[in-house]
């Protein structure tokens, strides 16, 4: 069952404010998404791990200098920028 | 009522491969911000990282220098937290299934730190906090790093800093990383708690985390040492908190307020394949590593008699026990040659970064040609000593500064004639020697060593003064 409480603290580790009057909406529409992500609980296993599917193993680099974006790239996206840095504004 | 310390270390240290662990961009120190970085390493959607095969090689070789247990099947997960410094939102690392399990460092009071495990993991980004705001540079981000795990087996003070200089001294000489503290390619969080002497009760722990000096784990452990004694001394309880060590004011103080107690999430990373270390590898790799310090320091002080307080000296970087073991091929006396490094060498060397380098203007097999000729009869020690000087200061070797005669020795008849002369110039080190004072004879030994230029045997001279005064 997920809580209010539940989705206080999700909202809390991923520093998201959420008013008062969307908890309970949010709680139930959060609850839907763990129960269809449940049905795959449904699913006939012989009871084997599930997570290393591919059965694939030591798939590596080799140690080699591959050029790097430049600045201008990297911070393209950046919803702000300044003297080459990613800015992230405080918002308390 | 007497407390004890108990503490245990996390400590991180940057790898020295070429490229970032699951990216090619360099690893580089420094670079303009944000340069080093490619959409893998910032984090960006849809992006595939792959891990570099030269990181795992560095942990298995960190791994075997602490005897820990490489494991046959490691994996990686993703430690899920919110703040600037990692882009995803998630850390990549390892809990279930790390590299290493287990091992040891073991300290001089013969006491084995024991280590819980040791994983690999991604480094973060640089935050710059600047007007209220906060500047990213993501260049460090996705620098490989290693975490080693001990457990809480460390009983004071003296014994963590051992414990921190063993494992720099140990991950160096391995070659897989510099260990510099001080720009951050060796960083440690400290767990602590006190109990009353005798208990067996671990006591409540804080965490002082990102310590980046020697010095400052020695005076935050002492100050939070204190700090939980008193606390537990009038009535009061620890609080299991993550801290901050301020330098400034040496104190700690608290990181993160209850609410932001983490909640890490961690889950298998879908992205990442399983690691399969077959044994094999792990031989191969096992048989590329040199010669560990421990391993050596017991070497020269059991096979080669060199004090052991030297022989610690001699081993504590890298590069100073290479030049030594150079130096002393096919020598008679070893311990001549170390009393020539620490005495002469070192001298020049002051600085910890010089030690490391070890850059002196005199080489190795230099060295070893001048110790040969005091093996050989040819020079004495103090004449071999400052030659020594002078080869380190000028940069030339041996044969410049000793000449055919020097090395001739001295022949009994000028030995006699120089004691005889040193006798009957110093007659009032005569009458003291002869009126039992034994320290006179050392002037008239002296003497016969200056007017033979260090030529003279000073253990002849000294029994023919005593002959000739008798």
């Amino acid at each position: 069952m997920v809580t209010r409480e539940d989705v206080e603290n999700i909202a809390l580790l991923s520093k998201l404010f959420v008013p008062e009057e969307e908890l309970d909406s949010l709680t139930q529409s959060m609850q839907e998404i763990i129960d269809f992500a449940d049905t795959i609980n449904n699913a006939p296993t012989s009871g084997e791990a599930f997570d290393n599917i591919n059965n694939l193993s030591n798939v590596f680099r080799e140690d080699e200098v591959v050029k790097s974006y430049s600045s201008e790239e990297i911070l393209s996206n950046a919803p702000e920028q300044a003297e080459n840095h990613f800015l992230v504004r405080n918002r308390e | 009522m007497s407390y004890e310390l108990v503490a245990g270390f996390e400590t991180h240290i940057e790898l020295a491969t070429k490229t970032k662990i699951f990216c090619g961009c360099t690893t580089q120190f420094g670079g303009e911000p944000n340069t080093h970085c490619c959409p893998v390493c910032i984090g960006l959607p849809g992006t595939l990282p792959k891990l570099n095969r030269e990181v795992v090689n560095f942990a298995i070789r960190a791994g075997l220098a602490v005897h820990g247990e490489i494991a046959e099947v490691a994996k990686m997960d993703r430690k899920n937290y919110c703040y600037p410094d990692l882009s995803k939102a998630y850390q990549i690392s390892q809990l279930y299934a790390p590299l290493i399990i287990g091992g040891y460092v073991e300290l001089s009071n013969g006491r084995k730190i024991r280590l819980h495990h040791i994983h690999i993991e991604e480094d973060a980004g640089k935050l710059i906090h600047q007007h209220g705001d906060t500047y990213v540079d993501y260049n460090r981000g996705g620098v490989p790093l290693i975490e080693i795990v001990s457990e809480p087996d460390i009983r004071s003070i003296d014994e963590a800093k051992e414990y921190v200089e063993k494992l720099q001294q140990v991950m160096r000489y391995i070659g897989i990383s510099d260990c510099k503290m001080q720009e951050g390619s060796m960083r440690c969080d400290v767990n602590i708690s006190v109990r009353p002497q005798g208990s067996e009760k671990l006591g409540t722990r804080t965490e002082i985390k990102n310590m980046n000096s020697i010095t400052n784990i020695a005076k935050a452990m002492e100050y939070e040492f204190e700090r939980q004694t008193d606390l537990i001394e009038s009535g009061g309880q620890v609080v299991q908190e993550t801290l901050r060590y301020d330098d400034a004011t040496g104190t700690t103080s608290s990181m993160r307020s209850k609410e932001d107690a983490h909640d890490y999430r961690y889950f298998r990373d879908p992205d990442l394949v399983t690691i399969n270390i077959s044994r094999d590898e792990v031989e191969k790799i096992k048989a590329t590593l040199p010669e560990l310090p421990a391993d050596k320091c017991k070497r020269y002080i059991e096979e080669l008699q060199i004090p052991e307080k030297d022989a610690q000296l001699l081993t504590k970087y890298r590069k100073i026990s290479e030049y030594f073991d150079e130096a002393c091929e096919g020598v008679k006396s070893p311990k001549t040659v170390s009393n020539f490094i620490i005495g002469q060498m070192f001298s020049r060397t002051e600085t910890e970064a010089d030690k490391e380098e070890f850059a002196v203007a005199t080489t190795p097999a230099q060295l070893n040609e001048l110790v040969k000729l005091i093996d050989d009869g040819k020079i004495r020690n103090n004449l071999a000593k400052s030659t020594l000087e002078k080869m380190l200061d000028s940069g030339k070797g041996t044969l410049d500064f000793i000449s055919e005669s020097d090395m001739g020795g001295l022949d009994e008849n000028a030995l006699n004639d120089l004691c005889k002369q040193a006798v009957e110039s110093n007659p009032k080190a005569v009458e003291d020697y002869k009126s039992g004072k034994e320290k006179a004879i050392k002037a008239l030994v002296g003497n016969v060593m200056k007017n033979s230029r260090g030529k003279a045997d000073a253990t002849a001279a000294e029994a023919k003064i005593k002959e000739i005064i008798n």
